[in-house]
């Protein structure tokens, strides 16, 4: 890859040098209605090559100009002025804005823009106007419910990684997650140790529209990574004109909005003396401790930032920006903090033939976190009965379950408040990334552009996690009640390494013929993923086991080609092509060939509704396109391997202690998964586009899944591994409107709608055996051991709960361990499971409102989501008496669910957690967020312009889902970092 | 100033139009072929290899003349470790446990025999009610059971990658290599090693599952139906490996010590004779006894002439026991770290109650395993006085189990100890020392007086008595007379000694007496005081998930 940075370094000093400057005219470009001046302006002579552009000051110099020329002035966002020349030594001109021109929305489509109404595919794009108002710590929330077909289920813990799909996304166990692409470089979805998500490294404030590209005819420009569609961020340039300052500052107050039911210590007293041994009720203690408000608190949350923009040296616009954001979570001892900054330049050189954009971002982050789920699990298992401290403790004070001869046992739960504030996780991370895009227009072939885009990325953490010597999670190599008792604690560290870069150049050819419009486009993409990991091991112990972990390289190279035909702006057509190769497929298998086509048909430019004010838009998209996807865990899974066990897998022969070596599993015929999908759209706009949205239909369909499967035992060297199998349908509709209901003066109020409904079905595993019921999936559930709720079945959603069918009482309470014998063989087994609803939710909506009255703003976005099913784990696992009575010589806490049921033991192969009673209907409607704002205008301050705002987030939930929260990524509800409810105040300043 | 001085330039070059364009287009082509040049390059970088200093291509790593007996090593270190990095961390590529699913820890071959051969008998029963595990203590166990699903995978894990060796160390391959004929003869002793512990996993399953598929190094790898074979088909493969496995096994007492040899070939086959009935339908007594005889007078094993419980402490590997034990699975506390596998769950399980964990040489008690009532009702007494061998804890602890999930209801058993025979620590506390004795002298023994008084024909039954009074001298029990050596005795003394080294359940169905009602103990069925079952349970069923991976399994009769 060096060889190739240097060989296009080269290739780019060869680029020719033009500027074509004469001094024959001279003159100023300023806007019509301010009197500024503008710089950038394009003058030249009509017809003739070169021209020239307004500096900073709005000035100009054109030369070879003769009597009778043509002078073009034109400018993006300004009618063109066009003015004879007959000799002036000055020409002083004025242009005045194209109000149509600025309304005229441009949408990212991937190596390049096209103005929205030319666009064939389903594209939608927010802009930062139109975001999610609030404090918004990570960019994923700023379009959270915003965009029909587009799902972003966000986590509680600072900076956690939101879960995003498009479309339901369409594969089993290969990624589901969108492609992202910033500024031109294409983002993985990794991140180093220590660090949450790689969005989260991005300040929010910087990022000027997110566009997403969510069918296969849009998004196969971007082939391998895009079958999940994509999300195109831009950020904010510089911008020519004056300098423009932006500052903008938040509070948030972040507090508890819900926590688990589980017994008070009355109840569970009440609980223990009824049904525990005499034994166990010796062990209640007198403390009443409710351990969830011990661990969590109210936190305050600041962000911050200030933006500078303006042009450098009259001709460079550049945008330097610093934010930082300081976001502690409602769990004790967790936090995330940020600070970015990002600077872009812009330059435009040679008479706009050359545009440079450079942009350099750096990113700093501080975690600290905790073993959360732990933390979280044994705060709602937790004796209530015990106090947080016990006088003479020596672990730090606190209390903690000790045997009678004062030895540590093994089993029970420890503290939850002395583990968030003994063991002590922290993390900082650095994220450099840059990306240079040349774009250089051809001096003797204006129609042809050369594009180069190279960009690297690199992610490293550093990080430790400290246990005090005075933790009872401490290394502890001898009892207690003999000699030599010492706690040693814990300590490891880590840093990791991750080195992403990528290469784009393409080719794009554009001409009008007329009514003809063409556009073409041909390139070629380079990316490759580099990850290395150090940790030491625990180093207060024996022997560390300290590793290296070099990460194998992940390769994609890919050769694209797009085309797009305009006739007279109705009818439009792009057809694309893309041969993408991965490194993590075999040569026989590497290369997939991809292609898509678009067709349009924009009814509202025909002469019948040409100046047809009712219907002021309508548009008609049709798309077919395949995309592949690749991205798998795996990294080359056809290689055959062998992988040396550690330092604590050796075995010793004779009195030689021998390194092992273990053959891995292989596939030799993992091949791409293809995704192929049609689409059909109407876009439409009424009422001179008062009333806007659009409509779409897809259905897609992924085949040769990239599974992860249970293997046959004996046919290969493992027993679960990645496996082309079957296929996957999902069909869907997705509607929007946005509308200005009221607009005048004083008031507006602009209201914006979308619905999503997905139906997603597998249609095929590749296995025709009888009986075969799928295969299960996901993650271990809390019980048992191994144990899966879920499951991948024909004719069933992906993922769906597999469960048996509770059989109640007369009272309707569940009875313990009986279930429909749904297969009516006379007895309980695997066969009498049933898939009962998914974690998906069949329809999602999303409304946004937005109120102007006079200075005052008021915006509010709900979301809501109907047929999604959450499995209760936390009920599931702790909701029977025999959870608090596990032991003779400690108690933990029981779930409240208990009440409603009244099981008393675990399991006892009556699989009791596998019951349907603990799956539950997730439907919500959530008020995601309120925002009041108040904006001061230069009327009064002269220099600035203020808004102040005030508002809530998460401010309340509809269900009837008892748990904490219904919304739930992967359906499974246990020991979830609870998401806060957050009031926040917040001023923006413009200077 | 940089700006105008190229713009300059360029106005120089303005003045002849021509020239510029020519050398624009030459610019131009330039450009399309460097790019053409750089692409052909870069497609090189797709063919990516491990980087990571853990990590091989086989074709590389086989160059390496250490990386055979590594593969060996991860044979034998898979029988009591789970993964690559101990127990495995499933969240760190690479390092995840063996069977994917399961924790490295709950998937460990020695745990899950214990599981499956005590759990299931009089010898032990667990308080966890983790899963399904409830169901294995009282007989109750349906297909679908995380811990028999585990089991099923985990032998035919070892068959694949002592397959896989098999195909990595054929003659052409050495010699493609250039492995020299020293190096080549210690890989042929190895390839045998790798054959009998492929051998010893399917006789588990044919014990376990009975109807199983075989593949051997002649299948490929991928994803295919391998085939289910009867119960006596495996038995006629591993009685042909086994029997040709004398060819090419290291001589008896040759090997180095956690290495098998020809005597551990002939003591499974003697073992897979004696059962041979349950297995075929057929006898084979005569066989058996034979192998047993050979095994007793002409192997390099010895009696051990230590206390009995110098067999299973922290130094069994030295303390003058490791004459005994033919077959070892190896511990150690540094090198071999498994935290909730092997002897590490047999120690932490089997502590609880007022039992002071340091007295065992360990850290804490997780207060699972116990024994049963009947069980201890074997031995003369409780505290060991009139039979060395029957070490229980009793202080606390009730001999009757009211209830199976309290660790004090139950005697608890201290046979193994993570100290050595002189009483000092081992190497840790948290992870044992202790070498698993997989197969032992005095199990051929008994396999020798039971086959004997089954009617082998080579046998002599006042050889056999010689034997067991051997092993009851040692354990300071009375000898005992050629009228009461009966068959029932036999399974007695069979617990007496072997209980908790993973035989049970096999001895007590050669008897009759696993299923049914003959011989009941408490729990067994469900019930406190025990009641019977029904016979199909001799057999586990094929586990659900193992069904589901290969639906072309037929699931066995009863479940």
């Amino acid at each position: 890859m060096k060889t190739i940075y240097k060989k296009l370094l080269f290739l780019f000093l060869l680029l020719p040098f033009g500027v074509f400057a004469q001094n024959t005219l001279n003159g100023t470009v300023v806007d019509k209605t301010t009197g500024q001046p503008i710089p950038g302006v394009n003058v030249n002579v009509q017809g003739a090559p070169g021209g020239t552009s307004t500096g900073f000051d709005g000035n100009y110099q054109l030369s070879n100009v003769k009597n009778g020329n043509k002078i073009v002035v034109s400018f993006i966002g300004y009618k063109t002025e066009i003015i004879d020349y007959n000799g002036q030594k000055t020409l002083d001109v004025s242009l005045e804005e194209d109000t149509n021109q600025l309304k005229e929305v441009v949408v990212q489509v991937g190596y390049g823009t096209v103005k929205k109404k030319d666009a064939t595919g389903s594209v939608s794009q927010i802009s930062s106007k139109e975001f999610n108002k609030g404090i918004n710590v990570t960019p994923e929330s700023l379009i959270s419910g915003r965009i029909s077909g587009v799902n972003v289920t966000g986590g509680g813990a600072p900076g956690a990684k939101a879960d995003i799909r498009i479309r339901g996304g369409s594969s089993l166990n290969a990624s589901n997650e969108p492609l992202i692409v910033l500024d031109g470089l294409p983002l993985s979805n990794a991140v180093p140790s220590g660090a949450t998500s790689i969005l989260s490294t991005i300040d929010p404030n910087d990022i000027e529209s997110f566009t997403v590209l969510k069918d296969a005819s849009a998004a196969a420009i971007y082939g391998s990574r895009a079958a999940n569609g994509v999300i195109v961020i831009t950020t904010k340039k510089g911008t020519k004109g004056g300098v423009k300052v932006n500052f903008s500052s938040q509070v948030g107050i972040n507090t508890v909005a819900n926590t688990v039911d589980v017994m008070s210590a009355d109840q569970f007293r009440e609980l223990v003396n009824t049904k525990g041994t005499p034994a166990q009720q010796a062990l209640l203690g007198n403390a009443n401790t409710n351990w969830q408000d011990e661990i969590f608190h109210t936190a305050l949350t600041t962000n911050n930032n200030i933006s500078v923009s303006g042009s450098l040296f009259n001709k460079l616009p550049v945008r330097l920006s610093v934010g930082n954001v300081d976001n502690p979570g409602i769990l004790r001892n967790t936090s995330f903090e940020r600070t970015t900054t990002s600077i872009s330049l812009n330059p435009v050189l040679f008479d706009n033939h050359l545009k440079i954009d450079i942009s350099g971002n750096l990113s700093f982050g501080k975690n600290q976190f905790q073993d959360e789920g732990a933390v979280i699990g044994s705060a709602i298992g937790f004796d209530p009965t015990q106090p947080v401290y016990q006088a003479g403790s020596r672990y730090g004070g606190y209390f903690e379950w000790l045997e009678p001869t004062g030895n540590l046992p093994l089993l029970p739960a420890r503290n939850p408040v002395a583990r968030l504030n003994q063991d002590d996780r922290r993390a900082t991370s650095t994220r450099k990334w840059g990306n240079v895009r040349v774009d250089y227009k051809l001096h003797f072939f204006e129609d042809l552009r050369v594009v180069a885009e190279a960009g690297i990325d690199r992610f490293d953490s550093s990080g430790y996690t400290e246990v005090s010597t005075q933790s009872a999670l401490g290394y502890q190599p001898k009892p207690f009640n003999g000699p030599d008792y010492v706690n040693l604690g814990n300590y490891n560290s880590y840093t990791d390494a991750l080195q992403n870069k990528n290469l784009n150049a393409y080719f794009n050819y554009t001409k009008d013929l007329g009514k003809i419009k063409v556009d073409a486009t041909a390139g070629y993409n380079y990316q490759l993923f580099q990850k290395e990991k150090y940790s030491s091991g625990e180093v207060r112990q024996p022997n560390p086991n300290e590793d290296v972990a070099t990460d194998p390289d992940v390769n994609l190279q890919s050769f694209f080609g797009r085309l797009n035909l305009g006739y007279d702006s109705r009818y439009l057509l792009t057809l694309n092509y893309r041969r993408d190769g991965t490194s993590r497929f075999s040569e026989d298998n590497r290369w997939g060939n991809f292609a898509g086509g678009a067709f349009a048909w924009n009814l509202s430019e025909e002469a019948f509704l040409k100046d047809n004010a009712t219907v002021s838009t309508l548009k008609l998209r049709v798309g077919y396109g395949t995309t592949g996807q690749q991205d798998i865990s795996a990294q080359y899974d056809y290689l055959r391997r062998v992988t040396i066990g550690t330092i604590n897998s050796q075995y010793i022969f004779g009195n030689t202690v021998y390194s092992t070596a273990r053959p891995e599993g292989y596939n030799e015929n993992i091949k791409w998964e293809e995704l192929a999908e049609a689409n059909i759209g109407i876009d439409y706009g009424f009422f001179n586009d008062r009333i806007t949205g659009s409509i779409n239909y897809f259905d897609k369909k992924s085949s040769d899944l990239l599974a992860d499967i249970a293997v046959p035992d004996g046919a290969n060297l493992r027993n679960q591994g990645f496996f082309n199998i079957g296929s996957v349908r999902t069909k869907g509709v997705e509607f929007s409107i946005a509308s200005d209901i009221v607009k005048n003066d004083n008031l507006t109020w602009n209201v914006a709608f979308n619905t999503t409904y997905i139906d997603q079905k597998i249609s095929e595993l590749g296995i025709t055996v009888p009986g075969f019921q799928g295969y299960l999936t996901g993650d271990n559930i809390a019980g048992g051991n191994g144990n899966k709720i879920l499951i991948n079945s024909v004719g069933y959603s992906p993922n769906s709960f597999f469960v048996y069918e509770q059989l109640y009482d007369a009272n309707k309470r569940p009875i313990a361990g009986a279930y429909a014998d749904r297969n009516g063989d006379g007895k309980i087994d695997a066969g009498d499971r049933y898939r009962a609803g998914k974690a998906a939710p069949d329809y999602t909506f999303g409304l946004f409102s937005t109120l102007n009255y006079k200075k005052f703003d008021f915006t509010m976005n709900w979301r809501a989501s109907v047929g999604n099913h959450i499995f209760d784990n936390v009920s599931s696992n702790l909701g029977y008496s025999d959870a608090g009575l596990r032991r003779q010589t400690d108690l933990s806490n029981v779930s409240s669910d208990y009440y409603n049921t009244g099981f008393t033991f675990e399991d006892n192969g009556t699989s009791r957690y596998l019951s349907d009673y603990f799956i539950k209907d997730a439907s919500f409607i959530k008020l995601d967020n309120v925002t009041l704002g108040y904006t001061l205008d230069k009327s009064i301050i002269k220099a600035a312009s203020l808004r102040f705002t005030a508002g809530v987030q998460n401010v309340f939930i509809l269900t009837k889902y008892n748990g904490l929260d219904p919304e739930k990524f992967n359906g499974i509800d246990n020991n979830v970092y609870p998401r806060a409810r957050t009031f926040l105040f917040g001023v923006n300043a413009n200077f | 100033m940089r700006i105008s001085k190229s713009g300059l330039k360029i106005k120089n070059l303005k003045t002849n139009k021509m020239k510029i364009s020519f050398k624009y287009i030459s610019y131009f082509f330039l450009f399309v072929l460097g790019l053409s040049m750089t692409l052909t390059s870069c497609t090189d970088d797709l063919n990516v290899t491990p980087k990571d200093d853990d990590e091989f291509l086989s074709e590389t790593f086989f160059e390496n003349p250490a990386s055979y007996k590594q593969v060996l090593a991860k044979l034998y270190a898979g029988l009591y470790v789970g993964g690559n990095d101990g127990d495995g961390d499933a969240t760190q590529p690479g390092k995840n446990p063996d069977i994917a699913g399961l924790g490295g820890d709950f998937s460990s071959y020695l745990r899950l025999l214990f599981v499956t051969q005590e759990f299931s008998t009089d010898e032990a029963i667990i308080a966890w009610a983790d899963g399904t595990l409830p169901t294995l203590n009282a007989q109750t166990w349906a297909p679908a059971n995380e811990f028999l699903e585990g089991t099923f995978s985990r032998a035919f894990y070892h068959i694949s990658v002592a397959n896989e060796f098999l195909r990595q160390t054929t003659d052409e391959k050495l010699t493609a290599r250039g492995v020299d004929a020293d190096l080549k003869a210690q890989i042929a002793t190895f390839r045998a090693e790798a054959r009998f512990l492929r051998a010893f996993s399917y006789y588990n399953l044919m014990d376990l599952f009975g109807n199983v598929p075989i593949t051997t190094e002649n299948d490929p790898v991928g994803f295919f139906y391998p085939v289910q074979k009867s119960r006596a088909e495996v038995f006629a493969f591993v009685e042909s490996e086994l029997k040709d496995l004398d060819n090419s096994l290291a001589a008896s007492g040759s090997n180095e010590y956690g290495r098998v040899d020809k005597t551990a070939a002939k003591f499974l086959l003697a073992q897979v004779y004696l059962n041979a009935k349950v297995y075929t339908g057929t006898d084979k007594n005569n066989e058996a006894a034979a192998l047993c005889s050979e095994i007793i007078t002409s192997s390099a094993y010895k009696f051990a002439d230590v206390p009995y419980r110098y067999l299973f402490s922290a130094d069994n590997n030295t303390n003058g026991a490791q004459t005994e034990v033919i077959f070892p699975i190896v511990g150690d506390g540094n090198a071999i770290r498994a935290t909730g596998g092997g002897m590490s769950f047999i120690m932490h399980a089997s502590i609880g109650g007022s039992m002071d964990a340091s007295s065992r040489g360990m850290d804490g008690g997780w207060q699972g395993i116990r024994t049963r009532r009947e069980f201890v009702n074997l031995f003369p007494d409780a505290d060991a006085a009139a039979d060395k061998r029957g070490t229980f804890y009793t202080n606390g602890q009730s001999k009757d189990i009211s209830n199976v999930s309290t660790f004090t209801d139950g005697y608890a058993v201290t046979k193994y100890i993570n100290k050595k025979a002189d009483g000092s620590a081992a190497q840790r506390n948290d992870i044992p020392d202790i070498d698993f004795p997989m197969f032992r002298l005095t199990d051929a023994y008994l396999m020798y007086a039971e086959a004997t008084l089954r009617g082998a024909a080579s046998g002599n039954l006042g050889t056999a008595l010689g034997y067991i009074n051997q092993i009851r001298k040692r354990a300071e029990a009375q000898p005992i007379t050629l009228g009461e050596m009966t068959l029932d005795f036999i399974l007695d003394e069979r617990g007496r000694e072997l209980f908790w080294e993973c035989h049970r359940r096999t001895d007590l169905i050669r008897f009759g007496r696993f299923t049914g009602g003959s011989k009941i103990w408490q729990w067994k069925g469900g019930s406190v005081n025990g009641n019977a079952t029904e016979s199909f349970r001799d057999l586990m069923p094929i586990p659900a998930r193992n069904i589901q991976a290969n639906p072309t399994l037929k699931q066995n009769p009863g479940y």
